[in-house]
Formats: C-alpha cells, structure tokens, sequence
C-alpha cells in the first residue's frame, strides 16, 4: 500500500456515533471525582450522614456561640437540676395566648427522709428565652472575634437555664456536650491525621521497597494487630504522668490512639502499591520514561488516594470510641477538659444515675457521629473506586 | 496486500533489527515466613529470534508459554536472566538492550514501544486521552503546550478517531476505542520496533478485523517493524510475515509464514495448527488431539519437553534436549526427528473434495 | 449433514418463543435478551452465536430460570418436551419449584462461562458430583460414587478415585473443564447447555474439549447447546445454528446456510471480518464499520443498521424487522427478506 493520507482510508473513519445526550456528553469527559460525587451521590444514606457529621463538626467549631453557658460555668444551687421543657406559648392573667418562648426556674423541697433536694417546676418563675442574647462572658468566635451573643438563652443570663438538666456542680450538660463536641471530634481527626502520617509512610515504603524491610514492617504491623487494643490503650494512659496539664494529656491520648490505628492504613496503602505495581497503565507509563517518583505521584497516588480518604474516614469512629472510652475509665481526658467520655464518667456510679439519669444523654453524640461517621466511610468507599462494575 | 506491505523473505540481505539470542527470565518462587526463594518459574528458557526491520515476526504459543514475559524483556519492562538482545537504533549502532542502565535505556524506550493486551487496564482511567496519548512527548521532552496537542490530535486521526475525544477520558470509549488509544500512545514517538502483546485478543470478532487492519496500515505509513504476540493462528497467519512457536519457555520453531503452516517440522506445531477450528463447516479438519496438559514451567519435563504429549517421541527424546537447528531456507526447529517425520500443514489437514 | 429429520414436532426437545428477559437497573432497563425464537432438536448440537455482550448467557440462563434480582423473564415461553405429550413451560414455572429444581440437572445440564459458578474451591470434586448425583436420582451413597467415577473415567480424566478426593484449585484449566462437564452428565440429562466452554482454554485443550463433546453425545445422544462468539469451533461442531446482535436472533439455519449462504448482512459482515486459516493472503479483512453499541442505547428500528453496509435508508431506523422464514430451516430478521405474506 502507498503512503495515502491515512485518514482518508474507510476502515480508519470514526464511525458515525448515536447523537448523545447531555447527559451522556458530561459523563464522557468526567473525571474521577467527578465520578466519585455522582456514585456517592446515589448512596442517601450516606449523603445524609454527610450532613449530620458536617453540623457535628460546625458545633465543635462554633461551641462558644452555640453554647447558653460558658464551658465551665457552675452553680452549687442548681446541682443535679432536671431539664427544664421548653414552651413556645405564654398564657397571661387574661388568659392571653401568644407566642414567647420560655422555660419555668424552679423551686425546690427538701424531702423529708432522704434529705434530698428535689426539684420542681416553678410556674411563677417565667424565664424568658430568645436568640441572638447577650451571655454572661465575652468570648472570642474562631479564637479571634469578639462577642458576648449567643444562638439562644435566657434574656437574663444569670438565670438558671438547663436543657438536659445539670450535673453534680450545676454545670448545664447541654453546654457542655457542645463543648465536649470539639474536643471528642478533634480527638478523632487529629489522631487519624497522626495514624495517617505513620501508614502513608511506611505503608509506602513496605508497597515499593518489599523484601525485607517490607517483612520487617508487615511483622511489626502484624504484632501490632495481635496486642488487644484496649488493654495497651490503659496500660499506656495509666502511665501518662499525673501532673501533665490537659494540652499535654490530649496530646499524648492522640498519639496513643494512632500507635494502633496506623497498623490499618499502612496495609491499606500497601495493599493498593502492591497491585497498582502490577497495573499495566503503570508498566506503560515506566515504558514511556516517566521516572519512579513521577510514577508513583501522577499514576499511584490519584488511584488511591481516594480509597485512602473512605479508610480514613472510616477509622475517625473508633477513634471517637477509644477517646470516650479512655475518658470514661478516667485513663483518658480529665477535667477540666471536657469531652463526651469526660462528661459520661459522671454518670458511672449508680446512685448518681438514680438521681440524675439524664446525664446519660452524653452517649447520644457519640452514637450518633460514629454512626454517621460510618455511613460516610461507607459510602466513600463504594464510590471509591468509580471505575468498577 | 499482506505480502506487499513488506517483503516475504525479509531476511534476504537485510541487517536484523533486533537479535534474541537465548533468552532467558526465571521468577522465583518465595514461600515461608521471610519469603525465601524456594525454586525458579522458567517463563523463558532460552529464546532465540532475529527481526528483520519491515517485517512482522509473530510469536505464538499456549498460554502461559513465556510469550509475555519474553515480550516485556524485550522492552527491559523485565529484566532479563540471561541470554543478550541486541537492538540496532536508528543510528545503526547495535545496543546490548539486555545490560542498559536506566538513563542511556531513555533514548531507546522512544523507539521501541509496546501495545498491551487489556483495553481497560492499560489506560489510566484518571487521566484524559490527551494526557495518556501526549505524556510520552511530554516526558522526552519533545513537545508541549499546543504543539503536544496537535500531535496528539493529529495521531488520533491516524488511528480513526475524531480528535475531539481528546478530552474525554478512557471510560467513554468501547473496546476497540481503547485499543486505538493503546496504539496511538505506541506510535505517538515514532518508534521503528513496536511489541504488540496480544494486540487484539480481548476485542470483540468484528472489531478484531478493524484493528488487524490499522496496524497493516500503520506499518507502511511509517515503516514500522512488529512483534506480533498471539495465540490466535488465525490472526497471525494473516498478520505475520514470520512466525516463531514457543513451547514452556522455549521457542520449537520458526519459520517464514507459508512455510511453517502448510510444511510444519516440530510436532507440536503440527498439532497447534490441526487444532484451530475452521470458521466452515465444509473443511472440518481432523484434530490432532494432545493428551495431558501443558507442563508446569516450574517443573518442566526432562529432554524434549514435549515429548510426554508427542506422537512421535522416542527415548532419545526423553533424555536429550534438542536445540533449535536450520533445517531448510529461513526455517529453524527444535526436534531430534524434524527431518524424518512427515507433518501435515494446514492443508493437508483438511479433506478436499 | 447429521440430521435430517428436523421439522418433525415431535423431535423439538426444546421450543423459545418471543424470550425476553430485561435488567431493570438505575441507569436504565437493558434489554440483554429481547425477542429470541429458537427451536433445539433432539440429539443435535446447535449453535449461539454472537459478540460480546448481545445476551448468549442470558439466553442460557433464562432457560434454566437463573436469571438474577435485577433481571426477569418478562415474556416469552420456554417449553421442554421431555418425551410423549410431556410438555412443560419453564418460563411459567416458578422461581423455586421442585418442578424446576428437577428440571435442572436431570432433564438440562449446564456447563458455565466461568467455572467457579458451579464448582466450590471448598469442596472435593467427588462431594460436589455426589450431591448434585443424589440431588436428581434416587440413589445411595455408594451407587452415587460409583456414577460419579465412571463419569469422570468418561470424560477421559485420568486415575479417576484418585482425582474424585482432589479439590477443584488442584486440577488445571482443562481438567476443571472436564469435571464440569461430568458434573453436567452426571444425571443424564436430554439437553446440554455449554456456554463459552473452550473460551479461556488453549487451542489444543479446546481441542480435547470438543472431542469429547462429540464423543459424549454420540454416546449419551443429549442435544447441546453450545454458546460460543468463535465461528471456528460453531462450524466444527454444530449442525444448526443461531445468530444473535443486540438481544436478538438475527438469522437461524443449518451450519452449512449459515456459513455458504447467509443471508442477514450481520451474518455476512461477520463472516467476512475474520480472519481464516489457509485463505489469509487472499486479500485485506472486510471488518464491520464501528462497534456493538452500548445497551443503553440501543438502535431505534433494526438495531443492526447503524454499522449495516446494505441498509435500505428512511425504512431501517424506524421500521423493527419480524422474523420471515425463507425455507422450512432458515430464518432471517431483516427488511431485506421481508415475509411478503406476513
Ligand atoms: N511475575 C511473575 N512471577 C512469577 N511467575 C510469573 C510471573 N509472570 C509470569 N510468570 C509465570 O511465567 C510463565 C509464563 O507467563 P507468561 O505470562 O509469559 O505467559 P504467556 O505465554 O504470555 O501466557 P498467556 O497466553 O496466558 O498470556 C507462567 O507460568 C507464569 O505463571
Ligand atoms: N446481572 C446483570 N445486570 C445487568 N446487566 C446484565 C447482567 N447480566 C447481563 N447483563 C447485560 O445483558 C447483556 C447480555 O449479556 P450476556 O452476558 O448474555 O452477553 P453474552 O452474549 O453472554 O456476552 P459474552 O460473550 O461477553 O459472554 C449485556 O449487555 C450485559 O451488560
Ligand atoms: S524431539 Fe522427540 S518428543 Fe520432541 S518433538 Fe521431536 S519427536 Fe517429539
Ligand atoms: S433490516 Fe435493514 S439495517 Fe437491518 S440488517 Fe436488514 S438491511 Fe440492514
Ligand atoms: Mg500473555
Ligand atoms: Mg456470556
């Protein structure tokens, strides 16, 4: 055959394709994340958990705002105070009904035999609430902005306000699980962001190097997996020493949470450079030239980085539910700081639960950002890999 | 048009391109807890071929044959035991590819290119069209910007397709898209040597045709020179000017294409090619059925290690290893009885009527 | 050729009329079988063909009711006539039927595409052949052992008691192949399915395979249904065959219509398109233009006409073909060969 202009030749037209539709155009010249979005999109289970853990995490950085009370604000007449109802209307003496939102203060007995306080709603006592008030503290939003406003309170800020009742101290619970909101949160993320760290690396170095520095890391991991978690986890708080302040605390906690989580994410890592390595787009690219670290940050890193975010997310959960654990044995977090597990070691002894059984509703934030934390992670990991079948 | 594209006896008087010589790649086997080696694969046990520039050499064989691991040695995507392979740039200097170190193998890698097998897992699916085919530019520095992108747009027309699918990526293409993008990214630095490792196996009947087609095309549009990997006889007879037959690791037989399917020396062609079923029901051929299976390349038989499935095997055969011998013009065979021996070719092997 | 007394009623083993069967998934309903016509006679082999992805295994498994969640048999009959006036519907069966768990494995066997959907890494080959031996007949233990044995002696696997203890991942490509097969005969049925059986063997094992087939039938006399997209082994082994695109049989006829006279011009472009032994260098390949289309968007009119060199323009993108007959043996669907009476 002569050199004819080759695209002249019949076989080598492109065939006349079906008119797409729009549709079909944008997901031609879709990329992965693009993908990714759409898959995950379709998982609604998922997409709402998103939005539950995204306010959780808007809570944990906005505590102050969102918060009647300051974190440590106490007062010794109100210790164990029930949650008050919150009403919208307001009767008069003329039996006017309009809308004013309002709590009733209390009054309170002592009972006779157990010499207990009791205490009980006080219609008198109209406690007026409204959003956007002034409260007791300034306080600065973000760490930079001053302001006293907050979402909503008591009009007086010195009057009682307790939405899920008080503790030992008179502390308002509500306040201080959203306080509590960031640092069980960052506890998690931080300790993910160190596990991270720790995987990727040597994660990284196991999947390209192998041989024996590979079986040196994939036996470390091994023994790593095969010591129960819980027990270490004590038996290293115990022995944090007992004079560190909370920054320090907090700090050692994290790092003790990702001594093990790490394990996960190195294999994870691992898992994907192993058989990425053997991927015929990587051999080509190796054949075009493209040098090995150009390898592994253009070709290996976009194909897992990916599932390197669902395992991730995934692994934040059980590190909310060490912290809490830890805090809960009184190994972890201490007061002052305030956590979840923090505010649930109040509520260990019976007595105290007899007494005030709604300091049990710290359990429900942990429950609920695990659980929505866990959808997430699910939901990534199905759209994680968007080229599938 | 097969015949004409380049010439049927392409070894008269022309320098080889590339010269195999005992090739030879074993993998070892690890086991245990610190992954000791424990015995060696013999993917490819001494292979020998020349390629004569022009022409497309095919290399045939049963799976797991060694027809892959021989091809990636070729392109130093593995790293060969043994054996030399020694590559005639376009310069003509003659370069040992088999002992090249990584930075003078970057000048050579331009030349010779590979064409894999799977459509779908040799495009980055991450990546646009446009990256995939122009990276190979990018990477040898010869083009960039929107020059990389006429080249690329100009390449894709090459291949028949429309370079408006520039931007889209791997997913919006079928099968036989895909494979024109493999061969795009293959030739977009005009090599002279391309390795196509079983080009067209994972494509359907009807676009098979379409890509046996493109890469005739090609060949004469820019000289190039093929090896030509397969399993399919069919396809290679229509492919291959040359064609060379690997059994465990070894190669049995190689010859001129006419020649080695209607005059077969080595048995085991003989039986490859009364195997291939004829798409007609009048030329229903008589099977030479083998029995047994395909030795284990980690554990292959002793002497002729296809005497344990050969019709024609003698003691001999069992204990001493034939070497591959010139047994006619252009024609090589590795069997102890190649001469006495009376083989049946593809037409002798139907009933005429 | 081998049979000759075809269209005699009585000789149909299996009759599919107007077969669909749709996957009814998010992005749409993917018609994977969609108006499949065909007749099996008994005692002969007849053919599937066609590319990648136009429904030979959904076909397989409708007929077998296996077809999963998102799929269903949307219309269509698949009678079985297992002997005399014996006649079943299988399509009309239900899912989970006695009736239908008999009907597979004793009167139909099956051999899969992939391997692993019929044999457990978990088990022995002689557990799994026993069980499914005891599942049909009514025999004991022994009885189903010694079946099971003399069933791998026939498919030609050598040391049968001891290979009747080996697991599955211990045999190679071509023994599992076999096992299924004499997993498939164990109960002796009238109808052997075989999709894709040689498809990811080497030339000389699918050589063995289909020997053995042949000999199998000649001794057992089953009818086979063999799904293969290879033309090669279609013209070696079958004695009828059927030419399926997009869901939907385009041509039936005898092997030798089908490959001297075809007359739908999908049939012939595919012919042309490949590659033949022995006739290489008799000119460039004729391949057909473009490729399947995705079964999201299938072809208004004649699915075949976007890549149809002999379309009769205005008429195939609207106008879906019926199915005309041209002689007792040979259908076609196309505008072309319209049934003037029909
Ligand atoms: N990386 C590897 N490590 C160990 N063994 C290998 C490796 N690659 C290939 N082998 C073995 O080497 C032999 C030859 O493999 P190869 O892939 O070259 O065969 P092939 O002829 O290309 O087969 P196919 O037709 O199936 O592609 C096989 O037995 C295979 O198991
Ligand atoms: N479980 C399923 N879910 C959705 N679609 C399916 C499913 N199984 C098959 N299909 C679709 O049905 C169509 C026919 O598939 P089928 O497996 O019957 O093709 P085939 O002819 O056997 O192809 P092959 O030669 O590749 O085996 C295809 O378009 C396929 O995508
Ligand atoms: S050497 Fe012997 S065993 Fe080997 S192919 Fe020749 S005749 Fe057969
Ligand atoms: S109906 Fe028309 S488009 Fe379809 S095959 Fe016949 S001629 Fe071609
Ligand atoms: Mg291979
Ligand atoms: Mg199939």
């Amino acid at each position: 055959m002569t050199a004819t202009p080759h695209a002249a030749t019949p076989s080598a037209l492109p065939p006349v394709e079906t008119p797409e539709s729009q549709e079909d155009m944008r997901l031609l010249v879709a990329g992965q994340w693009q993908l990714m979005w759409w898959r995950f999109r379709k998982h609604k289970v998922a997409m709402v958990a998103t939005a539950v853990s995204l306010l959780i995490y808007f809570v944990a950085v906005f505590a102050e705002f969102l918060a009647p009370l300051p974190r440590d604000h106490y007062a010794a007449d109100y210790t164990f105070a029930p949650p008050q109802r919150i009403k919208l209307i307001l009767e008069d003496e003329f039996g006017n009904r309009e809308f004013h939102p309002h709590v009733l203060g209390y009054t309170v007995e002592i009972e006779a035999v157990a010499l207990r306080r009791v205490f009980k709603p006080d219609p008198e006592q109209v406690i007026e609430l409204g959003f956007f008030v002034d409260g007791l503290e300034e306080y600065r939003v973000l760490g930079i902005f001053p302001s006293r406003k907050h979402l909503f309170g008591p009009k007086d800020p010195t009057q009682p306000f307790y939405l899920f009742g008080a503790d030992k101290l008179g502390q308002d619970l509500y306040s201080r699980l959203i306080f509590g909101t960031r640092i069980s949160m960052t506890i998690g993320l931080v300790g993910v962001a160190l596990s991270l760290i720790f995987g990727i690396l040597l994660g990284g170095v196991s999947g390209l190097f192998g041989g024996t520095v590979d079986n040196i890391i994939q036996r470390t991991i091994e023994f790593f997996r095969a010591v129960p978690s819980i027990p270490l986890w004590m038996g290293l708080s115990a022995a944090l020493p007992e004079d560190w302040d909370a920054i320090k605390r907090y700090f050692a906690i994290t790092v003790i949470l990702s001594i093990l989580g790490w394990t996960g994410l190195a294999r994870v890592v691992r898992g994907r450079f192993l058989s990425l390595r053997e991927e015929d787009f990587v051999m080509s690219a190796r054949l075009d030239g493209v040098a090995e670290l150009g390898i592994i940050l253009r070709y290996m890193l976009p194909s897992f980085l990916s599932h390197i975010i669902a395992s991730v997310t995934l692994s934040i959960p059980g590190m909310i539910l060490a912290e809490t654990s830890l805090s809960f044995l009184g190994l972890g977090l201490r007061p002052p700081v305030v956590s979840w597990g923090v505010l649930l070691k109040d509520a260990q002894r019976v007595q105290v639960l007899a007494t005030a059984p709604w300091l049990l509703i710290a359990a429900v934030p942990v429950i609920v950002s695990v659980l929505a934390l866990n959808y997430v992670g699910d939901g990534l990991r199905d759209a994680a890999d968007p080229y599938s079948r | 048009m097969a015949d004409t594209a380049t010439p049927s006896a392409p070894a008269a008087g022309k320098e080889p391109l590339l010269r195999v010589e005992d090739l030879r790649k074993y993998f070892p086997i690890r086991q245990g807890f610190f992954g000791r080696s424990v015995t060696q694969v013999r993917a490819v046990d001494g292979v020998t071929f020349d390629v004569f520039p022009g022409e497309t050499m095919a290399v045939v064989g049963e799976s797991g044959c060694g027809k892959t691991t021989a091809g990636r040695c070729l392109v130093r995507a593995f790293e060969p035991t043994g054996g030399s392979i020694l590559y005639r740039n376009r310069d003509g200097d003659e370069v040992a590819l088999d002992t090249l170190d990584n930075k003078s193998l970057k000048p050579v890698r331009r030349e010779l290119r590979m064409i894999f097998q799977d459509p779908f897992s040799s495009l980055n699916p991450r990546m646009t069209v446009m990256d995939i085919i122009g990276d190979p530019l990018r990477v040898h520095s010869i083009a960039s910007g929107s020059e990389l992108e006429d080249r690329v747009a100009d390449m894709l027309l090459r291949v028949g397709l429309r370079p408006e699918y520039m931007r889209r990526y791997p997913h919006a293409f079928s099968g036989g898209q895909r494979q024109r993008i493999g061969i795009a990214k293959a030739l977009i630095l005009s090599p002279q040597l391309v390795v196509a490792d079983e080009a067209v196996s994972a494509l359907d009947v009807s676009v098979q045709a379409q890509i046996l087609n493109l890469l005739q095309d090609l060949q004469a549009e820019f000289d190039l020179t093929y090896v030509f990997i397969a399993h399919d006889l069919s396809v290679v007879e229509y492919i291959a000017n040359r064609v060379s037959v690997m059994y465990v690791g070894k190669m049995v037989e190689t010859a001129a294409t006419d020649e080695l399917y209607h005059n077969p020396k080595h048995p085991y062609t003989e039986a490859l090619l009364s195997a291939v079923p004829r798409p007609d029901p009048r030329e229903r051929s008589q099977r030479i059925v083998l029995e047994g299976d395909v030795p284990d390349p980690a554990h292959p038989p002793s002497g002729c290690y296809f005497h344990p499935r050969c019709r024609y095997a003698q003691d001999m055969c069992a204990t001493e290893t034939p070497e591959l011998r010139p047994i006619g013009e252009g024609h090589e065979v590795a069997c102890h009885l190649a001469e006495d021996l009376d083989l049946r070719g593809i037409t002798d092997l139907v009933p005429r009527d | 050729m081998s049979n000759s007394n075809h269209n005699a009623g009585a000789d149909i083993l299996l009759d599919i009329r107007g077969l669909k069967t749709y996957f009814h998934l998010d992005e749409g309903t993917v018609r994977a079988v969609d108006g499949v016509d065909f007749t099996v006679p008994r005692g002969t082999t007849i053919g599937i063909v066609g590319e990648s992805g136009c429904g030979k295994s959904v076909t397989a498994f409708s007929i077998l009711q296996l077809v999963e969640k998102p799929g269903r048999i949307e219309e269509g009959s698949i009678v079985l006539n297992t002997g005399g006036q014996n006649r079943v519907d299988i399509a009309a069966l239900d899912h989970d039927s006695e009736e239908l768990r008999q009907i597979r494995g004793k009167d139909i066997g099956m051999i899969f595409q992939e391997p692993m959907t019929s044999l457990s890494m978990m088990y022995t080959v002689g557990f799994q052949m026993t069980e499914a031996i005891r599942l049909h007949m009514d025999v004991e233990k022994d009885e189903a052992r010694d079946r099971a044995i003399e069933m791998l002696q026939a498919v030609g696997i050598p040391r049968p008691e001891q290979r009747f203890d080996a697991y599955p991942f211990e045999l190679s490509g071509g023994m599992r192949q076999r096992v299924m097969i004499a997993m498939a005969l164990s109960c002796d049925p009238m109808l052997l399915i075989a999709d894709e059986p040689t498809t990811a063997l080497d030339v000389t094992t699918q050589a063995q395979i289909l020997e053995l087939m042949q000999q199998l039938q000649e001794e057992f006399g089953m009818a086979i249904m063999l799904i293969t997209h290879d033309l090669g082994v279609v013209a070696e082994m079958c004695s009828e065959v059927v030419v399926m695109y997009l869901g939907e049989v385009v041509e039936q006829a005898d092997v030798d219509t089908i490959f001297h006279n075809p007359q739908h011009p999908y049939t012939q472009a595919l012919l042309e398109s490949i590659p033949r032994l022995g006739h290489s260098h008799e000119g460039r390949l004729n391949p057909i233009l473009g490729s399947v289309p995705d079964p999201y968007h299938r072809p208004s009119g004649c699915p075949f006409h976007p890549r149809c060199t002999q379309i009769i323009t205005g008429r195939c993108e609207t106008v879906h073909p019926e199915i005309s007959r041209l002689d007792p043996r040979h259908t076609v669907r196309c505008l072309l060969h319209e049934d003037p009476h029909g």
